[in-house]
């Protein structure tokens, strides 16, 4: 990731608020995952959203993480840990990347 | 509109918002403009869509598309920030796409919470905080703090010791990652209205673990005191390796349900 690294510089900085795309990371985070669900006339078949939206993340993240990262991008979190039993997140996870095809994906690492 | 096109809807807004507020925006096809599509006590934020591109046929085939569904998300995301400072926004999740503007309407007179959760929401803004740490430089403070790293010593019973206070160390680091994020959470959300705690974004960079991944709810009138707060923070475990990054102002995503995070 080509995270830049001063820190008090981008602290009151505010790339959401229409001066120039936000991290993609935060807008599929929000556009994909947050929001009010509203069924509409067309089918938008909210598991793929789901799909895309952990695939996207790997994309972002690396592909060749992929694998690393369903394994630990949970383990340690105070908030995650509270809400959810380890066994059935990674259950969960590990079927939505099998029938993403993440296993196969050969993407390179495309950082933002 | 032809019969070959759709209506996307992005969020709602109070009825009687001024279009204008969406002037400067184009939709989520960037040929078109944005369009406010009244039903109920709200309005709906529009633009039409073209079937050949939103229609289920095809769909699902561009949603597999990385990079149509990164520049029609951003797309999404820039109509509803346009809002902000305006007018206050309800966001909608991606995709609501409907057969024609009485569908909108009659989906926002069925939608009776709608008005309510934009009362609630009064002009108030989404910032997001990330916090992230340095775990090495925790390690490595809290490894002088205790003298350890006396390589001289050797044999079994050294080797076994050494591995104990490693042991030691990586728990402590692990106790002050969870501590701060939970002291950070917590100050931030008392300078916000209301707060959530999403879980934290995954890092390639294995040097900087993200601990705190939140979303806060921010009156217009006290986005400066938070913005201080994030600031005090940074104060606070500046030298303890750990760094803020704020983002936003965003559309309310995280807050269009309703409940409060803690009970008061």
């Amino acid at each position: 990731m080509s995270t830049p690294a001063r820190r008090s510089g981008e602290l009151m900085r505010s790339p959401a608020g229409g001066q120039g795309p936000a991290q993609l990371a935060d807008v599929l985070e929000r556009v994909l995952d947050k929001g009010i669900v509203i069924a509409g006339d067309i089918q938008v078949n909210l598991l793929d959203i789901e799909l895309l939206t952990i695939r996207l993340r790997l994309l972002v993240a690396s592909a060749d993480k992929a694998r690393e990262m369903g394994i630990d991008w949970w383990e340690g979190d105070p908030f995650l840990r509270r809400g959810q039993k380890d066994g059935e997140l990674e259950h969960r996870l590990k079927r939505l990347e099998r029938a993403a095809g993440i296993d196969g994906d050969s993407r390179s690492d495309d950082t933002d | 509109m032809t019969p070959t096109d759709a209506i996307y809807v992005y969020g709602a807004v109070l009825k009687g918002t001024p279009a204008d507020v969406f002037a400067r925006v184009s939709g989520i096809d960037p040929a078109t403009e944005i369009r406010l599509v009244e039903g109920g006590d709200v309005a709906a934020i529009t633009s039409v869509v073209s079937l050949e591109e939103f229609g289920s046929q095809v769909l699902e085939a561009k949603l597999r598309d990385p990079d149509w569904l990164e520049q029609k998300v951003q797309a999404h995301n820039t109509v509803l920030a346009a809002a902000l400072g305006e007018t206050t926004v309800l966001p909608f999740r991606f995709g609501a796409i409907y057969n024609g503007e009485e569908h909108v309407r009659a989906m926002l007179s069925e939608r009776a919470e709608l008005a309510p959760a934009l009362s609630r929401l009064n002009g108030a803004l989404e910032l997001g905080v990330k916090g992230f740490l340095d775990g090495a430089a925790v390690r490595d403070r809290l490894s002088r703090s205790r003298g350890i790293d006396s390589g001289d010593a050797t044999g079994g019973r050294a080797y076994m010791e050494r591995k104990r206070l490693e042991q030691q160390l990586d728990d402590d680091v692990r106790a002050f990652a969870t501590s701060c994020a939970e002291a950070s959470h917590e100050r931030l959300s008392a300078a916000a209205s209301e707060a959530r705690a999403n879980p934290p974004q995954y890092q390639s960079d294995a040097a900087r673990e993200m601990l705190l991944n939140g979303a806060y709810l921010v009156r217009a009138d006290r986005e400066d005191d938070f913005r201080r707060t994030v600031q005090g923070l940074e104060e606070r475990f500046g030298d303890d390796g750990v760094t803020y990054e704020l983002t936003g102002p965003w559309p309310p995503y995280n807050f269009v349900d309703g409940e409060e995070a803690e009970a008061p």
